[in-house]
């Protein structure tokens, strides 16, 4: 650049001197908080679920505690309303728990899936692969051995066939359609 | 229509030409009158000023005397301000409650008694502006016209009166500031009044005609001083928002300078192209027109005050030039007045000696010939009640100077 344009730099601003400043100035630079969701932060890292349970394993104890102080809650507590949202506040636990339970029992199996694949192919033969609703089916077999082991078949099967006809005799033409 | 607007355009045109113009026009007539005056072998109407035309070698200067210093009392509550008459033979000063008092200095003769109160206009109480003939909230600023005609001073209250100096009688009041009135200053050589609020605004007023011209914006914060000299711009100091700004009247616009760190507190001119400020965190700054920063800044020009881990700057509460040399005095409540010299070109600032002075100095201005330099020391800073200094007296003090001050380097700084 031309000596004459660095040399303009240091000049001081000269600005208009009619402009009347507004009352509402800034006097201190405000930085914008930035706001961060681990859930979708790179620095997060990836999620792996077995790593991801073994750091936080010590949760589940805490959990367990948290559990049976609502159900000591729960036994002493009169006031109904209370009551209720203890009640609420318990199921709600006991079905994360059994939600994870679950997804534990999932991964499992499709760790085992994996293990025999693998020692299909190493004897030879070639690896099938199941899909969604073969595993789904393989589930239920499972769950039916447990609940015929625990003796609940019956009790099972009966609500099964109730809630079938109630949704069967939603689906059949009404009185009203006729 | 295209008719109109081509007349406006050129109309336009002229316009823009005429600052530059009158700029030129006015430069000659000045240099008219210096040569007539040059002729008639007196010097110009307050013009020049104390222009040392020998440089010469520079004299070691020797530190005024202790014992030389002669203290003149009268007010009760802390001197704010002062100034001293173009012919360097009256002081006006003002203090917190209001009062304004006018002394002379001493005269060789001994005929009229030196240091003697010639008019006291006393402050008033909170509330009673209207009928009271003087300040009724603390002053904050004075200035006088170059030929020692008019007086204004200016106050909390908004408000500006306009002050026949010879007989101190109050001529105008100037309303129109939205707060505090912290800056007064006249141009040189004319009755054109410049003035700096903590509103933020710089008016412009003439007092030969009583009458208000414009208002200029730009600061960020408020003003916390004003100063100007025979041209007809004036410059500002922004206390918080950390700027100096020079105003340029005709042209309506705005030189912004900065390069402070701490609220600028004070300013004066030394000359046409130069300027010194002192900020609240001790530092003082010499400035040059042509660059944005300062020429050069000295930190902690005061020293430090405060407990062993917690030390703190002493703030610089004043600041004064001696018009076109290289002396420079700044005052803060460390128990001195420091006198610096300007060398190279203004950009080196050096210690030259201290003045013991117990108290805050609120004001310090040189007299036009630069034999003394009068210091406002009251017990507590002018604009607030941060810290009292009871060994300190409320007083004007008179610091005979010996130095022969000269003129830094080039002789083209001391032109106009």
């Amino acid at each position: 650049a031309p000596l004459k344009y660095v040399f303009l730099s240091f000049r001081p601003v000269e600005m208009s001197a009619k402009k009347p400043v507004p009352f509402l100035r800034q006097v201190v630079s405000v930085t914008k908080k930035v706001h961060r969701d681990p859930r979708f932060d790179d620095l997060s890292g990836e999620y792996n679920p077995e790593i991801f349970m073994k750091t936080y394993s010590f949760l589940d104890a805490i959990k367990k505690q948290e559990k049976e102080m609502i159900q000591k809650q729960l036994k002493k507590c009169r006031n109904m309303e209370q009551k209720e949202k203890l009640q609420q506040l318990l199921n709600r636990m006991t079905q994360q728990e059994q939600a994870q339970k679950k997804q534990q029992k999932w991964r499992e199996r499709e760790l085992s899936l994996k293990r025999q694949q693998r020692e299909l192919a190493k004897q030879g033969k070639k690896p099938f692969f199941l899909k969604k609703s073969e595993k789904r089916k393989l589930e239920l077999a499972e769950k039916y051995a447990e609940l015929k082991r625990s003796g609940k078949l019956e009790s099972f099967l009966n609500k099964k066939r109730k809630r079938n006809a109630i949704k069967d005799k939603r689906r059949l033409p009404s009185q009203k359609n006729l | 229509a295209a008719g109109r607007r081509e007349e406006a355009a050129a109309e336009e045109e002229e316009v823009e030409e005429t600052p530059q113009e009158k700029k030129l026009r006015l430069a000659k007539l000045y240099l008219e009158q210096l040569r007539r005056h040059g002729e008639h072998g007196q010097p110009g109407p307050g013009g020049g000023g104390a222009v040392r035309a020998q440089p010469g070698p520079d004299a070691p200067c020797p530190p005024p005397d202790p014992a030389s210093i002669r203290v003149l009392r009268g007010h009760q509550q802390p001197i704010t301000c002062l100034v001293i008459s173009p012919d360097d033979k009256f002081i006006f000063s003002a203090a917190k409650d209001g009062s304004i008092i006018k002394c002379n200095v001493a005269c060789p003769t001994g005929e009229v008694e030196s240091g003697k109160r010639l008019c006291v206009v006393p402050g008033g109480k909170k509330g009673t502006e209207g009928q009271h003939m003087g300040h009724a909230a603390h002053v904050l600023c004075m200035a006088i016209s170059s030929d020692g005609k008019y007086l204004a001073t200016g106050d909390r209250n908004k408000l500006i009166l306009v002050w026949e100096a010879a007989t101190c009688k109050r001529l105008y009041t100037f309303t129109g500031h939205r707060d505090a009135v912290s800056g007064l200053s006249f141009q040189k050589g004319t009755y054109q009044l410049y003035s700096a609020s903590h509103d933020r605004s710089v008016k412009v007023w003439n007092v030969a005609e009583n009458a208000y011209v414009e208002t200029l914006f730009g600061h960020q914060d408020v003003i916390t001083g004003l100063d100007s000299l025979r041209r007809e711009c004036c410059v500002t100091s922004g206390g918080r928002d950390g700027t100096v700004r020079v105003w340029k009247i005709p042209e309506e616009s705005q030189l912004i300078f900065y390069g402070h760190q701490g609220s600028i507190d004070c300013i004066q001119l030394i000359n046409e192209e130069h300027m010194v400020s002192g900020a609240d965190d001790g530092s003082v700054a010499l400035w040059g027109l042509a660059k944005k920063k300062p020429l050069t800044l000295v930190r902690q020009s005061h020293g430090t005050q405060g407990a062993h881990d917690l030390q703190q700057p002493y703030w610089v509460s004043a600041v004064a030039a001696l018009h076109n040399s290289d002396l420079v005095a700044t005052g803060s409540h460390s128990g001195s007045v420091r006198l610096w010299k300007c060398s190279e070109g203004f950009r080196k600032l050096e210690p030259l000696c201290d003045v013991p002075l117990v108290g805050f100095i609120n004001s310090l201005k040189f007299s036009a010939g630069g034999d003394f330099v009068v210091a406002g020391v009251g017990q507590e800073h002018r604009l607030g009640r941060w810290w009292r200094v009871k060994e300190a007296k409320n007083s004007i003090c008179i610091i005979p100077l010996k130095c022969r001050a000269g003129a830094p380097g080039s002789l083209a700084a001391a032109t106009t």
